[in-house]
């Protein structure tokens, strides 16, 4: 052991190269996730930028009792949960049988333009899709026009309570469930064709196949993918959400982020929004435990 | 297993290393930052031409960073920029100061830049903070310079009077623990939020407003204008729209009051986000009154009737202005420059728009108003740049020199070209007034003089008023001008403030005197909160997802949530001071 180490190090096999590849991305998490990791301490504080971490008063739990003692942070997280969950529910969903569907197509041209199409949203920011959204379904918009066409009554989505999270999700699936099918056509493609060609033989229907063969086939994938995005259960999308809220839908649309943002930096209350965010991590790491628990009973696989 | 537990404590050690050579890295940028100390004047006369001077330029070209508040500008000439235009290429010529742009930024979003400029001690060298809160913050944190010697130093004669003419207010303001930490922007009354109407669309429909001619109408008349414009649709817009309000809603300031609530509010005496005084020496939050419940009241029915722009509370500033320049409102609420740099837009686009001002009278015919608190802009050097006196010099040249230089127009013709063309007035390194507290009716009784010819040019006090005569010279020899800045002047000054000098004069003012102003200690946690708590309930009356009576609930909460505290720490400070 000791000695293929010593080996390895001298002539610098594969090994020590991958290990290099690894450097900058090691330092990019040190540098912008464990380094910034100190700023907790801010939460316990009145902390005052000039005076700095070790300088500022120490408060104890006071940012932490606001927190609890404010109304706003239920109905923010419950914000953020639903959001969330929606998003991953109906991502995974669309992205699912979007695959499934795009795999049957067998021109391979249509197939690759129909996947560069649905590829393209990903790569806009928000920061622009928002624009496109507001235009879209405000009372002026295409989507009240149609309605109006159609002897609907018009919608104030982005001024709707009700309407405001559907929106969100909607958008969002739209946006991102093309990018995230890619993993599960990888997955469709590593299923041994064989199966489908013994289904055939029985006289499986084509409906048949996708139940029995692709389904399960892809169920490792799936499950895996689910558990890992359960750990961005409670970011619901700061981008997303800050581009197209507005105090009408505080209500429905405020999350955590946003709420953090908007209280704790633009309002400067530095210690409160720490306080905030730690919270949240903590919450956060609840759920990835849990989460890994998860996979390992039902993948037999652990992430960590 | 050992030997896998032993590598993990490794990893740990490691990593506990790392943490704390970041910590101590951190603590050591930090100790960098405060090592400085303020050139006092003597010090500053070393790299002056004329030492000390109040117009003195520098020997050697200076840079300035600045954080700027910008607006729409159509005035503009084409090729310039906040950076670089008119304004600033004066400062250069004058100083030897060059000015760079560090942020530049409007409303919400500037103070984001200037929120996130303090939470990263990356200050400009100078900028504009727009609230007490923030100045108060810079100075705790130690992050911007005293200016108490340089300003007794460097202030022209003219300038200081203008302060003085505050009665000390607008410095006092500005001083904390007896220093002068800002230059104040200075706040007159410029009451009320008038109702800006299109007369080209009134005369179009036929509809009288105002018959007695008090430039004075009732909220009946506002609301059936709106409603006929609305089915009429005079902007020929095939898409009317009701009024616009801006989600913030209500103001304390008078001057800022575009696109808000304060109009409606005065009809039932209320003032929202004032503090007042009650009874018994008690202080009352003005949000939490039976009189704006009643304005909320007024504000619901006007939603669900439509009179109110049915996207209330999703729309930008930005988007409201566009409805007035497409034609689809014709009815705003605004203090009395609106025309300049708001309504302008119309005149943009349709060369036969014209607006008649007018305020809301309660049912006693009067009209309630508030005076105005000291003014929350202030400019702000950054601490340790090396010629915070510059920030002085610069007020002496825009609010002195340019403003009462009668020869502006060959001593700085370029400058004196974009005041006379109407340029805004943001594309100046510092976006603020500074105008004595009498200024508003002096200049407009100088500009009415003058229009008469009762007095020469020569006599009238201020380049500005000089200009506005001749521009509204050009638009009363033809009132279809395509001169927007014309048209604007006209507006602005004839219409806005001659309804001020008329109402004034009629003593038609139902002066209020607001008890408190400024920020206190545990605002500082809660005032956040409760500021979103009352934009959201009064949003859910307005909009009617919650009845009228869901007040009380507001109250109650505000109450609770940190209200009673505020006051009760407002009242012992009046207390204290007593």
């Amino acid at each position: 052991m000791k000695q293929g180490n010593m080996k390895a190090r001298g002539r610098l096999g594969p090994g020590a190269m991958y290990h290099m590849m690894m450097l900058p991305g090691i330092l990019f998490l040190l540098v912008f996730s464990y380094v910034p990791m100190v700023g907790i301490i801010t939460a316990f504080q009145d902390y005052i930028p000039a005076k700095g971490m070790f300088g500022s008063e120490f408060v104890g739990l006071k940012h932490f009792t606001y927190m609890f003692k404010l109304p706003d942070i239920a109905q923010v997280v419950s914000n953020t949960l639903v959001i969330a969950i929606g998003k991953i529910l109906l991502g995974t969903m669309m992205a699912i049988i979007f695959s499934v569907l795009l795999n049957e197509i067998r021109v391979k041209y249509v197939k690759k333009s129909v996947q560069t199409i649905v590829y393209l949203p990903h790569f806009l920011s928000w920061v622009v899709l928002a624009s496109v959204v507001v235009n879209m379904f405000s009372l002026d918009g295409i989507v009240n026009q149609m309605l109006a066409f159609f002897g609907l009554e018009n919608i104030n989505f982005l001024g709707s309570n009700t309407w405001f999270q559907p929106l969100i999700i909607g958008t969002d699936v739209w946006k991102e469930f093309g990018y995230s099918s890619i993993v599960y056509l990888a997955a469709i493609t590593s299923i041994d064709p064989g199966l489908y060609e013994a289904a055939g033989m029985d006289g499986a229907s084509w409906w048949r196949k996708v139940w029995h063969i692709t389904l399960p086939g892809m169920l490792p994938i799936i499950l895996l993918m689910g558990v890992m995005s359960l750990t961005n259960i409670l970011s619901a999308g700061f981008d997303q959400v800050y581009n197209l809220y507005n105090p009408v839908v505080y209500e429905s649309g405020d999350i955590l982020d946003t709420y953090v943002y908007r209280i704790g930096l633009v309002g400067r209350q530095y210690s409160f929004g720490t306080a905030v965010g730690l919270f949240k991590s903590v919450i956060g790491i609840v759920l990835l435990m849990s989460a890994n628990q998860l996979a390992k009973k039902y993948t037999d696989r652990k992430i960590f | 297993m050992r030997t896998k537990w032993s590598m993990k404590s490794k990893r740990l050690t490691k990593r506990l290393a790392v943490l704390s050579m970041s910590a101590l890295m951190v603590a050591a940028l930090a100790a960098c930052g405060d090592s400085s100390t303020p050139p006092t004047a003597e010090e500053a006369g070393k790299y002056e031409v004329t030492p000390g001077d109040p117009f003195s330029a520098y020997k050697d070209e200076i840079t300035v960073t600045m954080g700027r508040v910008t607006t729409a500008n159509p005035k503009l000439p084409s090729g310039d920029t906040y950076e670089n235009n008119a304004y600033t290429r004066l400062v250069k010529d004058t100083f030897n100061a060059q000015i760079s742009d560090q942020f530049e930024a409007n409303g919400e979003d500037y103070s984001r830049q200037v929120s996130l400029a303090i939470a990263s001690g990356e200050l400009p060298d100078m900028m504009r903070v727009d609230s007490k809160d923030e100045l108060k913050e810079l100075v705790d944190n130690d992050l911007i310079e005293d200016l108490t010697a340089i300003y007794d130093q460097y202030a022209t004669d003219n300038i200081k009077q203008i302060y003085d003419s505050y009665d000390g207010r607008a410095l006092e303001n500005a001083t904390i623990d007896g220093r002068l930490m800002g230059l104040p922007a200075t706040s007159l009354d410029s009451a009320p939020t008038m109702v800006w109407v299109r007369q080209d669309w009134l005369d179009l429909l036929g509809i009288q407003l105002d018959a007695d001619g008090d430039g004075a109408i009732s909220l009946d008349e506002v609301e059936k204008t709106a409603q006929e414009f609305l089915e009429r649709d005079p902007g020929q817009s095939g898409n009317p729209v009701g009024i616009p309000f801006v989600n913030t809603m209500n103001t304390t300031d008078y001057n800022g009051s575009a696109y808000t609530m304060l109009g409606v509010a005065s009809t039932e005496g209320a003032f929202p986000q004032y503090w007042m005084n009650g009874e018994d020496g008690k202080i009352v939050y003005g949000s939490t009154t039976e009189a704006t419940k009643k304005m909320l009241g007024i504000m619901a029915d006007w939603f669900k009737n439509g009179i109110i722009d049915p996207q209330f509370g999703t729309r930008t500033f930005d988007d409201i202005t566009a409805l007035y320049a497409n034609g689809q409102s014709g009815i705003a609420f605004g203090p009395w420059h609106i025309p300049d740099w708001g309504l302008i837009s119309a005149k943009q686009m349709d060369k036969n728009a014209k607006f008649s001002a007018y305020t809301l009278e309660d049912a006693d015919g009067k009209v309630n108003v508030a005076h105005a608190n000291p003014s929350n802009q202030f400019i702000v050097v950054r601490k340790g740049y090396e010629h915070p006196e510059l920030a002085v010099k610069i007020l002496n040249l825009f609010y002195d020199k340019l403003a009462n230089d009668k020869d502006a127009a060959t001593t700085m013709p370029e400058a004196a070209k974009y005041q006379e063309t109407g340029v805004d007035g943001s594309t100046r390194p510092f976006n603020i007034e500074v105008n004595s507290a009498t200024s508003l009716l002096d200049d407009y009784s100088d500009v009415v003089r003058g229009i008469k010819g009762e007095i020469s040019l020569d006599e009238v006090r201020t380049t500005e008023s000089k200009n506005n005569i001749g521009s509204i010279k050009t638009y009363l020899n033809d009132m279809d001008t395509d001169d927007v800045t014309a048209w604007s002047k006209y507006h602005s000054r004839i219409n806005g403030v001659g309804l001020i000098d008329k109402l004034t004069q009629e003593k038609k003012f139902e002066w209020m005197t607001p008890a408190f102003s400024g920020t206190t200690a545990s605002m500082k946690q809660t005032w956040a909160n409760l500021t979103k708590l009352e934009q959201e309930s009064f949003i859910k009356i307005i909009t009617g997802s919650e009845p009228l009576d869901y007040f009380d609930t507001f109250v109650n909460n505000w109450k609770k949530q940190g209200g009673d505290q505020v006051i009760q720490e407002i009242e012992d400070e009046i207390a204290s001071k007593q």
